[in-house]
């Protein structure tokens, strides 16, 4: 049996714009992966509900501002909890020259404003990581 | 609303033009667009390509501005003797940026009525969230999307030197309300001005949880934390305007214009209801209440959206609740041009839509507006782009000469006939509504949620397959665009206000603190604990109040709030 791309999507709890992390998540499902949508308040919470539903891409979406310290504290969790067979993608109001930096750290897309929800599956379909079969 | 005759001549008028238009519909037939064949509104409202003297509703009668039922407008002169009020959301950085951007915008000539001035001013995520700017979850937030205000000592370094009796302060705020409230009064009392005196808004917006997917108290809790603020309010501060309806979050989230007003008409019967539980009059409550509806694409349906709303509110209201007040009857307006529809890819162009809807809302006959910044969709505007945003009212206000005439579009076949049907099937949302037992449960069993995501989710699949189209986002893209000159706060901003905030913790009276608080929690307990008419002995604010008189921060007071009331995701995912 093909194992199903397991994905979270979250976003910050103050965070009012949940409208295309939301839109996300149903064409995420109607393209068959497994999706687990939350809220977070600290970027803890995120490794936390990633490594319980062992997912295997992480989608944050922040559109008011805040997203680096996010995006850091995440990658370097991560990177502490030795998992890295995890994909890590951005969306929402996240200028290019964060993204660059993103990229950096180790979070190679964002999917901002106007970027189609095929271009994120198709993203994903091709870069999730190959994780050894069950 | 016509005689016999002029109907007559309608409907002979409209045989020719059929003939006509089917005529050329044939020979085109394989290129006719759907809005040729089957015209819809962007709400999917069925609309026609003419329209006749005989598609204006029987129901529609002369009707003056100023009288009931307000279609026209709340007032006799709309704009003749007084504007609407320039108000744009100004709030980032330190309360000190906010203040510079408070005056920039002074400078340039933004006004309220009769010269006097107003200043709406939004909060940080961090205020939102309920929390201090030393609290983990803060970083990187703070005096984002906001200004960094989260005590009345900071309240000091935001109004400095200006007199609070002349001016209007909007508290743009989610559900820390009552803290900012509080904070706002204790800075008041401290420059010698009373609560009474005080003229401005609070939000109240615990309603939004229903279709907004930020953290928040539960619904019931919400709706008794809405119905305190009303009535300490309209006991101790006439001159406030305690709720705003908050329609343009339904906008932002993807509901449509029926869903906006119908929404807000369902939760005004529900507040007022709960009002009365609480042995508030309507009369005493309803005239201090204010609405905050988006502008959006849809020319007409969006003008004909706030024609219908007057009219749906002052018949509802004086049919449910009997009220006598022509102002309990009235929808002041705060317009907001929609940022939902602003595009990240050529920016310029936003300036283009944001210039339509405040037109729009200036035939509408708003009383208020923000204009969304063209460089919105990508970070908090800049000053040049915040100060053309004014420039767009100050161009419809001074140069088009449309103010000189009441509800100009009054009369016109389609407005009449499109303001009808909006208001039918705004009363039909209302209904479903009312039929599941009122707001608050349709916002508990997710329905509200529901409906507005499926709207959401019908406008994203209208722009992905091409119907409905966007310029420069699906279609006359620019391919690669130079990167625009973006706002960011100042780095030093979350240094500092970290700083304040624990210094104002060591140097305020620990023993006076210590007593408000423990007061504040007995209130909460209490208030958690009551029934909807068991609230009116107004406990809880002034207990607010004298944390913030004791240095209270947003995050403390909060802090309390939430533990007793509880607070959580809005919705199951």
């Amino acid at each position: 049996m093909a194992n199903r791309i397991k994905v979270l999507l979250t976003k910050p709890t103050h965070d009012a714009h949940d409208r295309g992390a939301r839109y996300l998540a149903r064409k995420f499902r109607d393209a068959g992966f497994e999706v687990v949508f939350t809220n977070f308040l600290v970027a803890e919470e995120i490794i936390a509900t990633a490594l319980q539903e062992d997912v295997d891409v992480i989608g944050v979406s922040s559109s008011a501002g805040g997203h680096m310290p996010v995006f850091e504290e995440l990658m370097s969790g991560l990177a502490a909890a030795s998992v890295d067979d995890v994909l890590v993608i951005g969306g929402g109001i996240i200028p290019d020259v964060d993204a660059r930096v993103l990229a950096g750290l180790g979070v190679p897309a964002v999917f901002g404003p106007g970027a189609s929800a095929e271009s994120a599956v198709e993203f994903i379909k091709e870069h999730v990581r190959q994780r050894s079969a069950v | 609303m016509f005689d016999e005759e002029t109907l007559s001549a309608s409907q002979q008028a409209k045989a020719r033009w059929q003939a006509d238009y089917e005529r050329i519909a044939k020979r085109f037939a394989d290129q006719a667009p759907t809005q040729a064949l089957n015209p819809q509104s962007h709400s999917g409202l069925p609309i026609k390509n003419c329209y006749f003297p005989h598609d204006v509703p029987d129901s529609t009668r002369p009707e003056a501005p100023g009288s009931y039922p307000y279609t026209r407008g709340n007032l006799a002169t709309q704009y003749q003797f007084m504007n609407w009020a320039n108000q744009p959301v100004i709030g980032y950085g330190l309360p000190e940026d906010t203040r510079s951007r408070m005056d920039l915008l002074a400078e340039q000539g933004m006004v309220g009525y009769f010269g006097s001035r107003f200043y709406n001013l939004v909060y940080d995520l961090v205020s939102h969230e309920g929390l201090d700017p030393d609290h983990p979850a803060a970083r990187g937030r703070i005096g984002q999307c906001g200004m960094a205000v989260y005590s009345a000592a900071d309240m000091a370094r935001l109004f400095d030197g200006l007199d609070l009796r002349k001016i209007n302060v909007v508290h743009i705020t989610y559900y820390q309300v009552i803290a900012a409230l509080a904070q706002y009064i204790a800075y008041a009392e401290r420059q010698g001005v009373a609560p009474a005196e005080l003229r401005g808004n609070t939000m109240n917006w615990y309603h939004q949880s229903a279709y907004v997917g930020m953290s928040a108290f539960p619904p019931e809790q919400g709706l008794k934390l809405a119905v305190e603020l009303i009535s300490y309010c309209s006991k101790h501060m006439p001159k406030w305007n305690t709720t705003n309806f908050f329609g343009y979050g339904v906008e932002e989230a993807g509901g449509t214009a029926v869903q906006e007003i119908g929404l807000m008409l369902a939760f005004g019967i529900e507040l007022v209801r709960a009002c009365q539980q609480a042995g508030l009059r309507p009369d005493d409550v309803l005239p201090r209440f204010g609405f905050q509806f988006a502008q959006a694409n849809d020319f007409f349906e969006e003008v004909c959206k706030i024609r219908a709303m007057r009219r749906i509110w002052a018949t509802t209201m004086k049919d449910r609740f009997g009220v006598t007040d022509p102002r309990s009857m009235h929808v002041r307006i705060h317009t907001h041009t929609s940022g939902a529809v602003l595009t990240a890819q050529q920016p310029l162009v936003n300036l283009i839509r944001t210039t339509l809807h405040a037109f729009g809302a200036a035939m509408a006959g708003t009383q208020a507006m923000e204009v969304s910044a063209y460089d919105e969709a990508l970070a908090i505007p800049t000053g040049d782009a915040a100060t053309l945003a004014l420039r767009v009212q100050q161009v419809i206000q001074e140069e088009t000469n449309i103010t000189a005439v009441s509800d100009p579009l009054a009369g016109s076949y389609y407005v009449e006939a499109l303001t009808d049907q909006l208001a039918d099937a705004a009363l039909n949302l209302v209904a479903d509504i009312e039929a599941q037992g009122g707001y608050v449960r349709a916002q508990r069993n997710g329905w509200i949620r529901s409906i507005v995501e499926e709207s959401s989710e019908r406008w994203r699949e209208l722009v992905d397959s091409g119907q409905r189209r966007i310029v420069g986002l699906n279609c006359y893209t620019a391919g690669e665009e130079p990167e625009p000159q973006l706002f960011k706060v100042d780095s030093e901003v979350e240094r500092i206000a970290v700083e304040r905030v624990r210094r104002l913790r060591d140097e305020r009276d620990a023993a006076a603190f210590d007593r408000a608080m423990e007061s504040l929690e007995l209130a909460a307990k209490e208030f958690a604990a009551s029934r909807m008419d068991q609230l009116g002995d107004d406990k809880l604010l002034p207990a607010a109040i004298d944390a913030a008189r004791a240095d209270a921060t947003t995050g403390e007071i909060m802090g309390v709030l939430k533990r007793h009331l509880g607070w959580g995701p809005p919705h199951e995912s």
